[in-house]
């Protein structure tokens, strides 16, 4: 028998936090080694993953574990990863190491509570990508949300209670929703296994049926990714959340909502996605919202964390046009698919880092100003030099420059998208300059450019050495990515060409 | 010939809880002086031993003496294990509640035996006379329970409001009963299954079926009348706020669990005895009505749960909306949806239970007396362990996965979904997110406010011992359902569905 490296990176998160739990509160110093600690076994464990699947071949689920867990339902624990999956995972263990390492200098408040629940909250986020049984995966999609809803509403910003709740009944209704379609689809085929439903295709002979359960997980998805017009959490959720929890919102969550469409939602209802794509393009066009709307909104937005929380919006919404893409392709358009879903997968990654570094320097900036209105800022650059050139970085990675990680995502999304929709991708382009103006205007010319008021600003300090080796990790893969994307994107590639295999 | 430990084993458990409880009251003379610590003591011993005889002499050798009332199944054992299982966690609350000590602990727990007893032989009576006394008998506990707190002026209008409801109500079902007995001259429940079955020749004043119908019908809509008071199901649970708020905690918690747990029983026996819907004619009728309950029970408990400060009063309108996700598993009237129904019985009496022991914890020294959801405020800081118990509780409740809520509604929906109910699961589901607006404002006030007072709480032991294992029951259900889910699905057995 193999060593089950899979649930081992689904319990060490889980053992830390019950470890902190016997820790004594005032012993704050150990509590705050052992949650980086176990942080930092989690990443080990998931680059061991990674490597393992490389290995195997990241074309088909690997390391699959299957053990009944509820038998009375037939509910499964069935865990394994692919090539969508296993940078996903990674991703997760790599942001929360820098997430809690961060915030063992900054969290002085209960740091206790802030621990546990932050490895609880990474045990739920990598069980939602590992989790190959429909009632395991809706398990652990609502693990991480009580996790998230305290860490917003003890830690959070002025308006933390809303936000919260907010963040969690939006969450909860669709989820439940999804709840239901889940039983249906389980009457329908008689199993949860979501290996196995991708290829018997639930509801196949009942449109009524597979409308309902598809638009019931779409609800649970979209809320989640988030898409115009469900974003409305997303911005208080991500304003008010302490810095770590921002990083984690912006890139880790939004990701579940994403995989889910990609695991669940397209495999199993490709007719369905296909026909609110092409004879009735609610899907297409709600991406386009998300794209235009939500770079519209960061161009009249003055809050600077409320500005990335948009631009998310607007960023998440070129994965669900490449995904609506890549639904709408035949045996003639395999080429211009895969181009699709290889952009749309690369945006979850390279989202997850760039975004993770601005919320990362969101917060040291609000840390040091207490404000976040952009309007106070201005001519920065002197003072902070080295704040300055990691901003730049993640600021034009954000806008897709080439040679950044964020461009390669945008150019395979319209590479694909011009093919299939080309009507769509004309449209789409326009959010690509309006971010590059809010970029530029907004982050770069009020916060760094323009007159100093150094009389208010006089006595700020640059970032200081945790910082920097909080965020300098996340800037290296940036560029590593962005000047050779080869080993990733074949992995991502080597998931998509078997996912456009089994679509019709 | 009537051999005397035949009879023993068929009635060990409630032999046992009546002398317990005779022996209770007894021990009030002799160790009074030295507290009261030895009630809790007794009654949690005497309904383990209780437990443990009926789980030992489940089968028993000959039921030829057994009276024609009762019948002695899987479900009857399952509803006996489940109150006697409750009684003795509210056995641990009554220790810690002050407003349960005059005139005296020990007659509260020999009440709380006496309750344990009716359930154990409401859960076998398959008799309209017996289940309406059982019922009955039952209410007067709760009555009694109620006014306990003789110097709260609110207690005595809780139990009288308490009181005129359930005796006005328990006047309807049984003039429904006597209604159904007129037509069908037999109470027993068998008997009214098959007549209710075959329709029209065996009637005693030879009616002819649309005849019938004018006299089923609402005989029906009366019992069920008195049912849903007895589960404080809408529109028949106007009493349950005042009576909660007004109760000692320790009642308050007897109220939202033990009647229902009753009620339920019965509800269930009567449906699948006399009135299936696959077999009987008016079968259809009564699961519509039932159905009507169900979701009007959902919809008006969520939504003046909406509109409550006092967390009494929240948990009425609560326990009134989770009444109505159990009454979907007897509409269902399928094995899976009568087990469904008895495991989220079981997460909503442990989750309530729980919070209600806190409730005592915070609200039981406050002068002048508040139940207020404020006096919870901070509670985060004061009781890092109570809170967070309360948190699972809530959880629990609202049916997050990782407690046993999920599993139960996840059931519950299943069940439903089965049998082709579908809205009903769409009122579930939403009445579900409601539920989360309101049990977010004991949430917020235990983590995100302020602390209402300095003052260290006291937890006192049995108490701690009630809320640990309500918590971690909670979870523990949540994780590992499989063992009680198969011993719930036995349950179910010996119904024809």
């Amino acid at each position: 028998m193999q060593f089950p490296i899979l649930s081992a990176i689904l319990i060490t998160p889980l053992l830390g936090a019950l470890l902190i739990l016997v820790i004594p509160r005032e012993d704050a110093r150990t509590i705050r080694r052992v949650g980086v600690a176990f942080a930092v076994i989690s990443l080990v464990l998931a680059t061991v993953l990674w490597v393992c699947v490389e290995q195997l071949g990241p074309d088909t689920l690997r390391l699959i574990e299957r053990y009944p867990w509820i038998a009375s339902f037939d509910i499964w624990y069935h865990v394994g990863v692919d090539g969508f999956s296993t940078p996903l995972v990674w991703l997760t263990a790599f942001l929360m190491t820098l997430a809690l390492f961060y915030s063992a200098y900054v969290i002085e408040d209960r740091v206790k509570e802030y621990f546990f629940l932050f490895l609880l909250l990474e045990t739920g986020l990598i069980g939602v990508f590992l989790a190959l049984d429909l009632v395991l995966f809706y398990v652990f999609w609502e693990i991480g949300l009580v996790p998230m809803f305290l860490i917003i509403g003890i830690w959070g910003g002025k308006r933390r209670d809303y936000a919260a709740i907010k963040f969690f009944l939006y969450t909860l209704a669709g989820s439940v929703f999804a709840l239901l379609a889940i039983i249906a689809i389980y009457f329908n085929t008689g199993t949860f296994d979501i290996v196995e439903l991708a290829r018997l295709r639930p509801f196949a002979d009942n449109w009524l049926w597979a409308n309902l359960a598809f638009w019931g997980l779409w609800l649970a998805f979209a809320i989640k990714i988030p898409v115009f017009p469900l974003h409305t959490w997303l911005p208080d959720a991500h304003t008010e959340a302490p810095t770590a929890g921002s990083v984690m919102l912006a890139g880790v969550l939004l990701k579940l909502g994403a995989y889910g469409m990609l695991r669940i939602g397209l495999p199993m209802f490709p007719q369905v996605f296909r026909y609110y794509v092409l004879d009735i393009p609610i899907l297409p066009i709600l991406a386009l919202f998300s794209i235009v709307y939500g770079a519209l909104v960061c161009l009249a937005q003055w809050d600077f964390k409320r500005l990335i929380a948009y631009s998310s919006v607007a960023h998440m919404g070129y994965f669900t046009l490449g995904l609506c893409a890549a639904a709408v392709s035949d045996s003639g358009t395999q080429m211009a698919a895969a181009a699709a879903l290889n952009g749309a997968a690369w945006q979850l990654f390279s989202h997850g880092i760039i975004t993770g570094g601005m919320f990362f320097l969101v917060g040291m900036l609000y840390e040091r100003t207490h404000t976040r209105d952009l309007r106070a800022f201005g001519g920065f650059s002197g003072q902070m030099p080295v704040y300055y050139g990691l901003t730049l970085v993640f600021a034009l990675a954000s806008l897709g420059l080439p040679g950044l990680a964020g461009f390669w995502s945008e150019l395979f999304v319209f590479r694909g998208t011009a093919q299939l929709l080309p009507l769509a991708a004309y449209i789409g382009v326009l959010g690509m300059v309006f971010t590059a103006a809010y970029i530029l205007w907004k982050v770069i010319q009020h916060v760094f450019l323009g007159t100093f008021d150094a009389i208010r600003w006089g006595t700020l300090t640059d970032l200081k050495w945790w910082e920097q080796v909080a965020v300098a990790p996340l800037l290296v893969l940036t560029v590593v990515l962005g000047l050779y994307p080869g080993p990733l994107l074949a992995t991502f590639d080597s998931a998509v060409t078997a996912l456009l295999h089994v679509l019709p | 010939m009537l051999d005397p430990i035949s009879v023993f084993r068929v009635f060990a458990s409630e032999l046992v809880l009546l002398f317990t409880a005779l022996l209770v009251l007894l021990g009030d003379l002799i160790f009074r002086p030295r507290g009261r610590h030895y009630c809790t003591g007794f009654a949690v011993g005497g309904l383990i031993l209780a437990s443990l005889f009926a789980i030992v002499f489940r089968v028993p050798d000959d039921t030829s003496f057994v009276p024609a009332g009762l019948t002695i199944d899987a479900f009857a054992l399952v509803a006996k294990l489940l109150g006697f299982s409750f009684i003795a966690m509210l056995a641990l609350l009554a220790d810690s509640d002050d407003c349960c000590r005059s005139p005296s602990t020990a007659l509260y727990c020999a009440l709380l035996l006496i309750a344990a007893l009716v359930i154990s032989i409401l859960g076998a009576a398959s008799d309209l006379i017996l289940i309406l006394l059982a019922l009955d008998f039952l209410g007067v506990i709760a009555y009694i329970m109620t006014s306990y707190d003789r110097v709260n002026p609110r207690a005595s209008e809780a139990a009288l409001k308490y009181l005129l409801y359930g005796s006005t109500l328990s006047a309807l079902m049984l003039f429904g009963f006597s209604w159904l007995y007129g037509v069908s001259t037999t109470t027993d429940l068998v008997g009214l299954g098959a007549f209710l079955d075959r329709g029209t020749t065996s009637s005693a004043l030879s009616l002819r079926a649309a005849e019938l119908d004018y006299v089923v019908l609402p005989a029906l809509i009366m019992a069920g009348a008195g049912l849903a008071m007895k589960l404080a199901a809408a529109p028949f649970h106007q009493w349950a706020p005042d009576t909660y708020q007004g109760a000692p905690a320790c009642s308050a918690a007897f109220i939202a669990v033990v009647p229902k747990l009753g009620g339920l029983i019965a509800l269930v026996r009567f449906t699948l005895v006399a009135i299936p819907a696959a077999s009987s004619e008016h079968g259809g009728d009564w699961q519509a009505l039932l159905v009507a309950l169900a979701v009007v029970t959902m919809i008006v408990g969520s939504l003046a749960a909406l509109l409550q400060q006092d967390i009494k009063r929240l948990l009425a309108y609560s326990g009134v909306a989770q009444v109505g996700y159990m009454v979907i598993g007897v509409v269902t009237q399928s094995s899976t949806g009568l087990a469904a129904l008895l495991f989220y019985l079981l997460v909503y009496a442990l989750a309530t239970t729980g919070i209600f022991a806190a409730i005592i914890a915070v609200t039981g020294k406050l002068t002048p007396v508040s139940t207020e959801i404020s006096t919870f405020s901070g509670l985060h800081k004061r009781a890092p362990w109570l809170a967070f118990a309360v948190l699972v509780g809530l959880l629990g409740l609202i049916g997050l996965p990782l407690t046993g809520g999920f599993i139960g509604k996840f059931w519950l929906f299943v069940a439903a979904l089965e049998k082709g109910f579908p809205w009903l699961t769409v009122v579930a589901v939403l009445s579900s997110i409601v539920s989360i607006a309101y049990y977010w404002k004991i949430i917020r006030a235990m983590y995100f406010l302020p602390v209402y007072t300095d003052a260290a709480l006291h937890m006192p032991t049995w108490l701690s011992v009630a809320v640990g294992i309500c918590a971690i029951l909670v979870i523990l259900l949540g994780l590992f359902p499989n063992g009680v889910l198969a011993f719930f699905r036995l349950a179910a057995i010996d119904f024809r569905f």
